[in-house]
């Protein structure tokens, strides 16, 4: 197991390179440059060409990347145009909203996906199943702006248990603030989670090995647990890999709703002050970690199905 | 069968429970006299020398004090740090005299940390260099004595020492530790910062030091980060903020309603225009951009797009000092426009495109209303909808044919607007329009070697109607800025320079 993970983050050194380099240069590509963009009406020719100067971007573009590359390798991000900060430090400061979130939305997305999927797929074709689909199509179709606005006026003003938004101190508080957000999240998660594991389960149901169990006097529960839940995971674990990966990155419209200090809006920001080295560094930061949550969904596989073996 | 009945079951009372277990933990607790306010946008950096966007500007003015700043109904200037002030009679010495005044830390103010701050805003580390370049030297006879020596007239002076840029910071605290010094400034503002946790909001407590007696009243404030209009108006109606600013127009009737929300609109300097690229056909013809003046109906969109809050525009030129209210905006007529590009040999009208910023929900519906109210004169504008950045790199380029835009000023005196909207060429020629009369160019060095007074008003009254005329944009109007307050919140306003003195404010 440790010789897999450590190959897998020899695997990251290219695919790092990689999209190191196709960052830097499809930013560059893009209209506007940070520096006229900061100084915006205020700024006169001089003052944009003194500030391009200052951040390096009159050099040619070859050094400017090889810079870029400096940076990682000797651990620094380099410093961020439109905050004047380091950029590590800054992606540490919003980190944690980001993680939390993740963390807390696939919890909740699990939670709500085994029981429900299991019912669905029990009942099949009869009123849970369908009221489950039904609600859940409705769900994954809803925009999640309105939803959470939806959920701030329901739960928030009219019977007053979460806070409208924010994201409060210390672990309570936090989980707290963060339930809503979660759930809002956690519902888009789940919705394709449950109709994948459903189908994972009827498709293991009618397996030779199942009924083999069951003819062998196996209680239905047992059966359940031990043969057909396992088997039907795996499916669903990749659905639930590939939603993960997404919320790194994609939850600005939530931030936004919830005022959540997350990376998502940080990174949307950043690409309108076409702040380079916080949009470079944020991409390398969304690499690692998507790396690590499919590392993290390949363990769960083998944890699901001894079959599999990681090496 | 039952023992899946009772796993569902067991999972959907734990899903219960979860949510009202947590209902009990305190909502953060927040010391009395404390304002919470949300803005939309977090600020960006303490450094007076380095930023531009609004929110780090509007925190500046609370954290540190300038000179001299702008009077609350942004007719003139009054004393900040500095009591008094002479301008010499060949206008190249200022003199000011620095009041009794301590930084948040305790230090006094002295007239080396003005001779400090000042030449660091005008040195080549600001953005803002060009605003002191008129300063030639900074003497300081005694320790609240500043003295500032011209080599030319130059009027707009008082007025930049007055801008968040010319901030007054002290020298020793600077020094000691320049790389830190921002991420916990210290000013002789009314406020000090508790903490900036990013994204999130900035945390402001009372400076004890602050030399306006008995001020500020409040302990602090929360200046709170939320992006999202709904989410200000819903947190503003469960009490967990005291006022908000950027109230979405449609529900600001809504929320006067209940009677616990007081909700105002400020006149706050800025014109919203579409911008005439002069150097493309058939822009270059005076009589077509006058038509398109005249095709807009702008009391309309006055009406519908800002729900009554703003006034028509009658120039690029935002509603301030030496602003002549007796100069009449272009009206809505649909014939006289189709005249105007008839004689320019437009009769059937023409093509071009409207370059919108999407990031703008009011300049995405404008650019709508603009495009059915140009078709009624033949003028087929295809909408281009692009991003903030792309939107003014490709305006700055000057590769665009319309573009719809706006303006809006830091100081109060018009210079700086002029300089940048109408004067070509300057920084900005004309805002990109290209647009260009010598006369406007030979009155604006004129002005700024005027002092101040009915005989540079009236120069700047002879720049407007010119501009008037010329039209390098469609002027549409001047929208106001909305807020809104719990009741129980007295003296916050915003004011027409965009910013807020919370020193002012007293909580109920």
């Amino acid at each position: 197991m440790l010789t897999y993970i450590l190959k897998r983050f020899v695997q990251l050194v290219p695919v790092l390179f990689g999209i190191t380099l196709a960052c830097f240069f499809l930013l560059r590509a893009l209209p506007g440059d940070p520096a006229t963009l900061l100084l915006g009406a205020r700024g006169g020719p001089e003052e944009i060409a003194a500030m391009k100067q200052r951040l390096g971007l009159d050099l040619p573009l070859w050094r400017q990347y090889l810079l870029f590359l400096g940076d990682i390798l000797s651990g620094s991000l380099g410093r961020s145009v439109v905050y004047g900060q380091s950029v590590t430090k800054l992606v540490l400061e919003r980190l944690p909203a980001t993680l939390w979130l993740v963390a807390y939305s696939t919890v909740i997305a699990v939670v709500l996906t085994i029981p429900l999927a299991l019912w669905s797929a029990v009942k099949r074709d009869r009123a849970p199943d369908l009221l489950i689909k039904l609600v859940f199509t409705v769900l994954l179709a809803i925009p999640s702006f309105w939803l959470g606005l939806v959920l701030v006026v329901v739960l928030a003003i009219w019977v007053p248990l979460f806070p409208t938004s924010g994201y409060g101190n210390g672990f309570v508080e936090r989980l707290h603030h963060l339930t809503l957000p979660a759930f809002v999240i956690a519902l888009a998660t789940a919705s394709l989670t449950i109709r994948s594991l459903r189908s994972g389960i009827l498709n293991v149901l009618g397996s030779d090995y199942v009924t083999t169990a069951r003819a062998k006097g196996n209680a239905t529960a047992r059966t359940m647990h031990v043969h057909v839940l396992p088997n039907a995971l795996i499916s669903s674990i990749s659905v639930l890999g590939a939603h993960t990966s997404w919320v790194i990155g994609g939850t600005v419209v939530i931030e936004t709703v919830f005022a959540l200090p997350g990376l998502g809006s940080l990174f949307v920001e950043s690409i309108f002050a076409r702040d380079y080295p916080m949009i470079q560094g944020l991409t390398v930061v969304f690499a690692v970690l998507v790396v690590l949550i499919n590392l993290a969904t390949d363990i769960a596989y083998a944890l699901a199905d001894p079959r599999i073996r990681l090496d | 069968m039952t023992t899946f009945r009772s796993m569902v079951s067991a999972a959907a009372l734990a899903l219960a429970v979860i949510g009202p277990a947590l209902a009990v933990a305190p909502t953060s607790a927040f010391a009395q006299g404390v304002l919470k306010l949300a803005q939309t946008q977090d600020l960006v950096s303490l450094d007076p020398i380095a930023t531009s966007d609004n929110p780090s500007i509007h925190a500046q003015l609370l954290i540190y004090d300038t000179l001299l700043r702008p009077s609350t109904d942004a007719t003139k200037l009054e004393p900040g740090l500095a009591e008094s002030w002479t301008v010499s009679e060949d206008g190249l010495t200022y003199t000011f005299k620095l009041r009794q005044a301590k930084f948040s830390d305790g230090a006094p103010v002295t007239a080396a940390d003005v001779a400090f701050s000042l030449k660091r805003a005008g040195s080549d580390a600001s953005n803002w260099k060009r605003f002191f370049a008129g300063i030639d030297a900074i003497e300081t006879p005694d320790e609240r004595t500043v003295v500032l020596k011209l080599k030319s007239v130059f009027t707009p002076l008082l007025n930049n020492l007055a801008l968040f840029s010319s901030a007054i910071l002290p020298q020793k605290a600077f020094e000691a530790a320049p790389d830190k010094f921002f991420e916990k400034p210290v000013g002789s503002g009314p406020f000090t910062v508790a903490a900036w946790n990013k994204g999130q909001g900035l945390s402001l407590k009372k400076n004890a030091h602050y030399w306006q007696a008995g001020k500020p009243s409040l302990d602090g404030a929360e200046i709170l980060v939320l992006p999202e209009g709904n989410s200000r108006v819903l947190k503003l109606q469960a009490g967990e903020i005291d006022a908000a600013l950027e109230i979405p127009l449609n529900q600001m009737q809504s929320l006067a309603r209940s009677g616990a929300i007081k909700t105002e609109v400020a006149n706050v300097l800025r014109t919203d225009f579409v911008l005439l690229n002069t150097k493309k056909k058939p822009f270059d013809d005076v009589r077509v951009r006058q038509a398109l003046n005249y095709a807009i109906d702008k009391d309309g969109l006055v009406k519908a797009l800002l729900y009554g809050a703003g006034k028509v525009a009658n120039s690029p030129m935002p509603l301030m000092a030496y602003a002549d209210p007796e100069l009449k905006p272009y009206g809505h007529d649909v014939a006289k426009a189709k005249a105007l590009l008839k004689e320019a040999g437009y009769a059937d009208g023409f093509k071009t495109s409207l370059l919108v910023h999407s990031g703008r929900p009011l300049h995405r519906q404008l650019g709508q209303a603009l495009q059915s109210a140009l078709a009624q004169i033949g003028v087929t504008a295809e909408i281009r909808l692009v991003e903030g950045g792309t939107h003014w790199s490709t305006t700055k380029a000057g590769d665009y044919e319309m573009a719809v835009s706006y303006a809006s000023s830091d100081t109060i005196d018009p210079d700086q607007m002029a300089g940048f909207l109408i004067v070509n060429p300057e920084r900005a020629n004309a805002y990109h329009t290209e647009w260009k009369s010598e006369r406007v160019n030979e009155l604006y060095a004129k002005e700024r070697a005027t002092r101040d007074g009915p005989e540079r008003g009236a120069m700047f009254k002879e720049m407007i109607k010119l501009a008037h005329e010329g039209a390098p944009s469609i002027f549409l109007f001047y929208p106001g800025t909305s807020y809104a307050h719990r009741s129980n919140v007295s003296g916050f306003e915003v004011l027409p320079t965009g910013n807020f003195r919370l020193e002012d404010v007293k909580l109920k």
